[in-house]
């Protein structure tokens, strides 16, 4: 069958940097491409060329047997190409519907018809099964229902060809099952697919295609049935991974933190406690309540009851600052909101939260031994970056989430909660991710680690807690806990 | 003190009403600014002359905006006043005050600034091109008429400044030996005053005299004189305190007075003519008057 | 750092600049020595001003309030001179009741979450009235006690033939370059203005530094009151209107972003001797009342532009 989509010698720099170095791949209608590669490796680049965002520098793209140019995203969206973007291009002050619709309002004498808004975006929505409200701010919903509106607003472009850049990575299981259903559908209807994800399992599950990406130049091509996982990680990293999940166990120590029927806003009555020198998963749905209890006992949500004990003495903990002052650290899901400032530097970034460190009694900051820190850690973690004085919005996902834990090392915490931590972090930073904390471990922090990716949560925690509805359903040990035990546990209270 | 004063003149006002055993005629002053002490004069005079003929007087402040103006009109027009005394923040941007005036048949009596439409029974003010000429003269006199000549201009556009300058380069114009050497807006501000009158001085390295559109500017001026340490007379428009105050003190050698107090009082002896149906002239000038030591 | 860098970094300064040659080509008494000194002299009120600003802006915020903060502290000042106060108390006094009045502004911001532009448009509108409340609308004379020499000294004498107000300008701007660059205080500054919400996150009493901040630009809104009041031996009820637009234009020729997170101290130094310059040039090239407004909008606009394509390109 004749290709939907074309890339052919495909060539792209930014400022000197030669990025994508002669790409070729082909879109099928009625099938999906995995898209596999490290961060970095050029993938967004590629799939903003096919969406007219980017201008390719040399090379050619043919649609529907047609060579064609598209000089901005307007013109591949009439075309009949969408995109679902990694970050989420919506308005939150906006309603549903609005964001659905935005831009190309359907209008009749120049009114715009909101009925027929509302009923197209209900209807797009039930297709995901989702009930969310049309008429809903965008900004109340959950970051896992925004990135369905986002899908819903993919699809109701009719698009025929349709590029889905990590449109997993906020949603829980189970959404993701109902987004590989629709995919399903889309691939019935004769649409063309893109798939990028760092769930690999994923893409073996729903691609019939892969093409690998390593630094700028397609490394593979060809039906996923010829390919192993193992084969595809050394494609993307360029050698063997031989042990994803490098799990180090270790002696824990006394208990250090104690949580007792602690409520917030998302979660009521959580107790639990964490060991010096212990890895403790918390597993669960989003919106299960982990990333309001991981703020709540750091001080940036506001508790509501039960009480809180660091090595036994019980604490109070109203903002962030009494957080880091009982040493605690928190690294959040969400970098670009609330982990790093884009737009300051790599040095001072991490060295923000401990910049008390640094200063004497008269407010003066101590910038030398500041920087002996910073370079230090940027050496330890291997930081990819130019110098510490380089912009943090100029690093890949990875590297900005190695900046975000460093920052919050830097006071010395005894308990790290790590939200998220590998979320939009390629293979290889994930796997640096995973020996720091069996590193920190071993130095005896006590860390909570949230993460949504079970195989990871599985193969680095020492024990697993599971939360559904705001209530902790379930607890495992390392031995104990599976995949599916840990599953039911997590829909237990919906 | 004061309250002892307002004491003194509500059983003033009360003794007036029943003397005249009727509640008395109310007239309005709305006034452009009270952030003026030229207009703080002004609305003292006539609050003053209202007092001593018996009427109760109400002042709104429009604070230089012209819709503020406009509101403070529509105000006053729905209480019962017998005449609109208006002292308007912008020529044009009165009509609009004025003409609702017209449309209740409030008559309008303008004060100091005149209005370019609607019907305005009377138009009080002291005549702003002959006190520039004024000034113009007593500068020629005073440097025997030859020398170098700076000129500091109001806010650009309005007709004080206009009127003023037109007067002054009518009068230096008109001598051969005077020239002006620059001619610059200061605004009305003393701060801005100050500051181009040192920048004047930078440039030029030989001035005479200054002419200031108003003393607020002149005040400024003399700063900058006498930081500079020339000998350079400055002549300054209005008659404010200060002014005269640097006028006695010798630092300024005179002041164009621009009767304020007496353009309040004329206005509402103007309205009380109005009020008790004699004729009224279409323009009473106030006189100036030369304040020198 | 090569040429082509520092060239991007000081766009401002390139423009100074340029505008200075070009202005000493149209008039010979431009560059003299003593010219100089009086744009200095003029341009202080205008950097000091501008220079709190600079913190506002670089937390995100604004501040529409130092004018009228301007006005009530000279007037204050100018009260206490003629009261015979010590100068140096005087001094103290009427910065601690700027700071105080911003203060006041950045709490009401902080703790009731109002936007800066309406707390301070609030701010500038009651302390304008305050202003006029306190000084009956007319000026205050700084009086005839002998602290009243003093003081007009403080605003218009001389040391080592430097004009004061430039010299207390000069010594703000090294505090506050200081402050900025070397303190935990600055940091957090830049830190409030680049991510609120990281900067919560990262243990920022943003509260605290937000306070800081509006108290910094109120201080120095009054400090800057002090010596205009000085220079001209009385309070003006109606000083300072519309310098709060002049402090921001500074701040943004500086190269400083409205949208906070970054700029820089030396960069409003030089966006407010842009400003003054144009002011002087326009009075000794005796340009016409009419135009002159034109031509300083013209340049704020082309500054702006060139900074913005700049940042574009980068």
């Amino acid at each position: 069958m004749a290709a939907l989509l074309e890339l052919n010698d495909i060539h792209k720099s930014f400022s000197g940097v030669h990025v994508l170095k002669s790409v070729g791949m082909e879109i099928h209608p009625g099938r999906a491409v995995g898209l596999a590669g490290e961060n970095g490796a050029g993938k967004s680049t590629l799939m903003k060329i096919i969406a007219g965002i980017y201008s390719r520098d040399a090379g050619t793209v043919r649609y529907k047997g047609q060579e064609v140019t598209y000089s901005n995203a307007r013109q591949a969206i009439d075309a009949g190409i969408a995109v679902i973007h990694q970050e989420l291009n919506l308005l939150p002050e906006l309603s549903v519907a609005e964001n659905i619709f935005l831009g190309r309002e359907p209008t009749r004498m120049g009114k715009i018809q909101w009925d027929y808004v509302r009923s197209e975006s209900r209807k797009w929505l039930e297709a995901l099964k989702q009930k969310i409200d049309p008429d809903a701010p965008l900004g109340t919903l959950s970051i896992a229902q925004q990135q369905m509106v986002e899908i819903a607003r993919a699809l109701s472009l009719n698009a025929e060809v349709i590029i889905m850049d990590e449109p997993t990575d906020a949603l829980t299981d189970i959404e993701a099952k109902i987004l590989f259903d629709v995919v399903a559908d889309l691939k019935q209807q004769g649409k063309g697919l893109v798939f990028i994800s760092h769930r690999l399992g994923e893409i073996f599950e729903i691609c019939e295609d892969i093409a690998i990406l390593r630094d700028g130049q397609m490394v593979h091509t060809g039906p996923t049935s010829q390919i192993t996982e193992n084969d595809l990680i050394r494609h993307m990293v360029g050698r063997e991974l031989s042990d994803q999940y490098p799990f180090v166990p270790a002696q824990p120590g006394k208990i250090r933190l104690e949580v007792e029927k602690l409520s917030a806003k998302g979660f009521s009555e959580v107790s639990f406690s964490a060991r010096a020198g212990e890895v403790v998963g918390f597993s669960g749905l989003v919106g299960a309540g982990r990333t309001e209890l991981a703020k709540a006992i750091f001080g940036a949500n506001h508790i509501t009851g039960g009480t809180i004990k660091i090595d036994g003495q019980p604490v109070t903990i109203a903002n962030p600052r009494q957080g880091i002052a009982n040493h605690i650290g928190y690294v959040t899901e969400d970098r670009k909101s609330e982990g790093l400032i884009q737009m300051h530097s790599v040095g001072e970034n991490m060295s923000l939260t401990g910049l008390s460190k640094f200063t004497n009694r008269f407010g003066v900051v101590n910038r030398t031994s500041a920087f002996i820190t910073i370079d230090e850690f940027v050496k330890a973690f291997s930081i990819k970056t130019q110098s510490a004085a380089s912009l943090v919005q100029n690093l890949s996902g990875g590297n900005q989430q190695k900046v975000s834990i460093a920052k919050s090392l830097i006071p010395g915490p005894r308990i790290l909660i790590l939200d998220e931590p590998t979320r939009g972090v390629d293979v290889g930073a994930k796997r640096e991710i995973y020996s720091l904390i069996n590193t920190l471990k071993a130095e005896g922090l006590c860390i909570l680690l949230i993460s949504s990716d079970m195989p990871e949560l599985l193969g680095i925690s020492d024990r697993v807690l599971v939360l559904s509805n705001g209530k902790l359903t379930g607890e495992f040990s390392r031995e104990e806990a599976d995949q599916e035990s840990i599953m039911r546990c997590a829909v237990a209270g919906q | 003190m004061k309250k002892l004063l307002g004491i003194a003149v509500g059983t003033a006002m009360l003794l007036g009403t029943t003397a005249h055993s009727m509640a008395a005629d109310t007239m309005a002053l709305v006034v452009s600014t009270l952030n003026n002490p030229f207009f703080v004069t002004l609305k003292d005079g006539a609050e003053a002359k209202a007092e001593e003929m018996g009427y109760e007087l109400l002042v709104l402040d429009s604070q230089n905006d012209p819709a503020k103006e406009l509101s403070n009109v529509e105000d006053v027009l729905n209480k019962d006043i017998k005449v609109l005394l208006i002292n308007p923040t912008d020529s044009d941007a009165v009509s609009s005050s004025i003409r609702a005036a017209n449309r209740k048949d409030i008559p309008v009596v303008t004060l100091d600034r005149g209005a370019s439409r609607g019907d305005v029974v009377s138009h009080v003010a002291s005549d702003n091109v002959l006190g520039g000429e004024m000034a113009g003269k007593l500068i020629i006199d005073t440097l025997g008429g030859e020398g170098k000549v700076v000129e500091l201009e109001g806010v650009p556009g309005t007709s004080a400044a206009r009127d003023r300058g037109e007067g002054f380069n009518k009068a230096v114009g008109a001598s051969e030996g005077i020239e002006v050497v620059a001619s610059q807006p200061a605004d009305f501000d003393r701060t801005k005053g100050l500051n181009v009158m040192e920048n004047i001085l930078q440039a030029q390295p030989e001035v005479d005299a200054v002419f200031a559109h108003n003393d607020e500017m002149a005040l400024g001026a003399i700063k900058a004189v006498q930081a500079s340490g020339r000998d350079i007379v400055v002549v300054g428009f209005d008659g404010t305190s200060d002014g005269v105050a640097a006028v006695e003190d010798g630092s300024m050698l005179a002041t164009v007075a621009q009767q304020a107090g007496m353009i309040g009082a004329i206005g509402v002896m103007t309205a009380d003519k109005i009020i008790n149906g004699e004729s009224v002239e279409s323009y009473t000038p106030v006189p100036l008057k030369l304040v020198t030591k | 750092m090569n040429i082509k860098q520092f060239a991007s970094d000081n766009k401002s300064l390139i423009g100074l600049i340029i505008l200075m040659v070009l202005v000493s080509i149209a008039n010979a008494n431009f560059l003299g020595v003593d010219n100089m000194l009086n744009i200095l002299r003029q341009t202080s009120i205008n950097a000091i001003i501008a220079m709190g600003m600079t913190f506002v802006i670089i937390t995100a915020g604004i501040d529409l309030s130092v004018g009228s903060i301007l006005a009530f502290a000279g007037a204050v000042c100018a009260s206490l001179i003629a009261a015979d106060m010590p100068l140096v108390v005087a001094l103290v006094m009427t910065i601690a009741v700027g700071a105080a009045l911003g203060a006041t502004s950045g709490t009401i911001i902080s703790f009731f979450n109002v936007q800066p532009f309406i707390a301070t448009l609030v701010a500038m509108t009651m302390i304008r009235g305050a202003t006029l409340v306190y000084t009956e609308g007319r000026p205050i004379s700084t009086g005839s006690f002998d602290v009243a020499e003093s003081f007009y000294q403080f605003g218009a004498g001389y040391t080592f033939g430097v004009p004061n107000p430039v010299i207390v300008a000069a010594v703000v701007f090294l505090v506050c370059w200081f402050v900025l660059t070397h303190t935990k205080l600055g940091r957090y500054v830049y830190a409030i203005g680049g991510n609120e919400n990281v900067a919560r996150l990262s243990g920022v009493n943003v509260t605290a530094v937000k306070i800081s901040v509006f108290a910094i630009s109120g201080a120095l809104a009054a400090l800057a009151g002090i010596i205009l009041t000085a220079r001209l031996e009385s309070a003006q009820p109606t000083a300072g209107l519309g310098y709060e637009l002049d402090a921001i234009a500074a701040v943004v020729l500086g190269g400083t972003s409205l949208m906070g997170g970054r700029g820089r101290i030396f960069g409003t130094i030089i966006g407010a001797l842009i400003i003054g310059v144009l002011n002087n040039a326009l009075n000794i090239m005796d340009v016409s009342s009419y135009y002159q407004q034109i031509a300083k909008g013209a340049v704020i606009l082309l500054a702006v532009v060139v900074d913005s394509r700049g940042k574009a390109n980068a």
